[in-house]
């Protein structure tokens, strides 16, 4: 799993609700559930209108801290963001965003890349390319498990597939 | 291997350690009124209407918004009933209460069992040594069609306690004691394990109040070694063996705690460890009090409750309210004249479920009030916006709805 994309970045401790604001969550469509990723950080108004598919978050540490909602890794999906890259991963995050087939890997020195440049991740082997500086790192891949599932395109799917 | 591992390498068919990842096969899948019905949505939409993995091993509970408060409530139960039918699922409906209180009162577990459902506190099931595990929506709609789920074994902590309570000091004194000292991430990806003489003598009800409380640390389960009445009410289960941990276990950390000098406790607003002595704030004015939750919802703590309040008013113009955890608590408590002692002192009783634990039931507070709360959580927000909710006994509960101030249930 290789993901090539633009770089948004972020700061430590991105709760849940800067990822996903808390009044939203009776919405059920996913579509709509979109329009609201990062809603509740500085970054609101640009994300909503300059992301691009494809594109990819970089972030601090304690990511998606906060409460268990599902709803966070699904809007940022939803909205197009392929990957997430972070010093660290809140726990629920973490597994909500491997269940729903969000990428994600831990990278420690995610200071050395700006928000803008192009970034190439490999999930697999956790190389992280920054192609704007030509720098190549290195990233803290996932289990093998929780790899396998987001491969699938999620735990749902994955259990479909499996017999 | 420590308990957890033990349980685990069972139900995953290798023998696992610590930091592994594996697949377990699950016992029981549990889902409620509120998040089963996305849950149902989920499964939909992946599995159209194949069958469950096994209907004997899902149960669905109405534990939060009971009966009905309002028409998507309404609609949201129905579409569980429906899926239950369809499916062939066990379901208690709005007049049983607490879903994992009726999972062990029905004998739907055994030790060494693995639970998870859509209950942040599932693993309150540790109290009789199953490990239950909170989760959401994706993993339990998985779990319904495969009767599996995907977990990271998690090290352990030990924690011994020792020594004789003082009268009107019990398990949520001692849990909310330990919960100051390893705060609210002190277990994070881990399991606790409890011993100790104390803990050996405690009955169900005290179990279930430490074993509920291992959420507020971010600990994923906690097990409380079998003993005394327990191993009693394990032997009644057919094939029930109790677990326990191997003598090679290895042990992250190991904290003692010793409870002759432990003081009736209070966690005030809005974190649960943000802990104090309850003399620390006495004549604190309190608006309302809530007795009950799967924290401290069972007979024994409503006892401990009516004991305080017998032949007492509640203090005017404070609104206490009690809640037992399960109809068969509530009987139970209507048989032993429990009743007639709360109705006289001038407190409300609903019928049993989730209640003040959160929002969705009756007893909301305005956003300047303060109330007492045996609950296991009073984060922000969570009872109405701003409202100062602090965590107590049942014991401590009971006397500060006489005295309408938070106060010491000793000097009642
Ligand atoms: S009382 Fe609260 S924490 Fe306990 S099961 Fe009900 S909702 Fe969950």
């Amino acid at each position: 799993m290789i993901f090539k994309g633009r770089v948004w970045k972020f700061g430590d401790d991105i709760d849940t609700d800067q990822i996903y604001p808390g009044r939203y969550l009776p919405i059920i469509d996913k579509k709509e559930m979109a329009k609201h990723a990062m809603e509740g950080t500085t970054r609101a108004k640009e994300f909503r209108e300059n992301l691009k598919p494809g594109d990819i978050i970089v972030a601090g540490k304690n990511f998606g801290c906060g409460s268990s909602r599902e709803h966070a890794p699904v809007a940022i999906k939803e909205a197009g963001i392929v990957c997430v890259v972070a010093r660290s991963f809140a726990r629920i995050f973490r597994r909500n965003a491997v269940n729903i087939g969000l990428a994600i890997i831990q990278f420690e020195k995610v200071e050395e890349i700006k928000d803008g440049d192009s970034i190439e991740v490999n999930l697999k082997t956790g190389r992280i390319e920054d192609l704007t500086t030509k720098k190549v790192y290195s990233g803290i891949t996932v289990s093998k498990l929780e790899l396998e599932i987001m491969q699938a395109g999620g735990l749902l799917n994955y259990l479909r597939m499996i017999k | 291997m420590t308990i957890i591992e033990k349980i685990f390498s069972r139900a995953s068919g290798t023998r696992v350690k610590s930091g592994d990842y594996i697949w377990a096969n699950l016992d029981l899948v549990a889902m409620r009124d509120f998040g089963g019905p996305n849950v149902v949505r989920e499964y939909k939409t992946y599995f159209d209407n194949s069958r469950v993995f096994n209907p004997e091993k899902i149960v669905i509970t109405f534990d939060l918004h009971i009966p009905a408060r309002n028409e998507l409530v309404a609609n949201n139960q129905n579409i569980l009933r429906e899926f239950a039918r369809e499916q062939g699922l066990k379901l208690f409906d709005v007049n049983n209460g607490i879903g994992q209180h009726i999972i062990i009162e029905n004998g739907l577990v055994r030790p060494g069992d693995i639970v998870i459902g859509t209950d942040s506190h599932m693993n309150l099931l540790g109290a009789i040594g199953v490990a239950g595990f909170g989760m959401g929506t994706t993993d339990i709609a998985g779990a319904m069609y495969k009767g599996r789920a995907w977990f990271r074994v998690p090290s352990t902590i030990k924690i011994v306690v020792c020594g004789e309570f003082q009268k009107f000091v019990g398990a949520k004194d001692l849990i909310l004691y330990i919960v100051k000292k390893l705060k609210t991430d002190g277990a994070l990806n881990r399991a606790i394990e409890f011993s100790g003489e104390t803990i050996e003598k405690m009955n169900l009800a005290a179990r279930i109040t430490i074993a509920s409380m291992v959420t507020e640390m971010s600990g994923d389960i906690g097990f409380i070694e079998p003993s005394g009445e327990i191993l009693e009410f394990i032997g009644k289960q057919e094939d029930a063996e109790p677990i326990t941990a191997h003598p090679d276990a290895q042990y992250d950390e190991i904290y003692e705690f010793n409870v002759d000098e432990l003081k009736p406790q209070i966690a005030c607003p809005h974190s649960p460890d943000n802990v104090k002595d309850v003399k620390e704030l006495t004549g604190t004015k309190v608006d309302q009090v809530f007795i009950g939750s799967c924290t401290n919802g069972r007979f024994e703590d409503l006892k401990i409750a009516a004991e305080i309040l017998k032949g007492k008013r509640v203090k005017p113009g404070l609104r206490l309210i009690i809640v037992p955890a399960t109809m068969q608590v509530a009987k139970k408590a209507v048989e032993q004249g429990l009743y007639e002692t709360f109705l006289y002192a001038g407190a409300v009783i609903t019928n049993p479920g989730c209640a003040l634990c959160t929002t969705g039931h009756p007893g909301i507070l305005a956003p300047d009030e303060a109330m007492v709360s045996t609950s296991n959580r009073n984060f922000i927000g969570k009872l109405g916006k701003g409202a100062m909710v602090y965590l107590a006994s049942p014991a401590t509960a009971a006397a500060t709805a006489i005295k309408g101030v938070i106060t010491d249930p000793k000097e009642i």
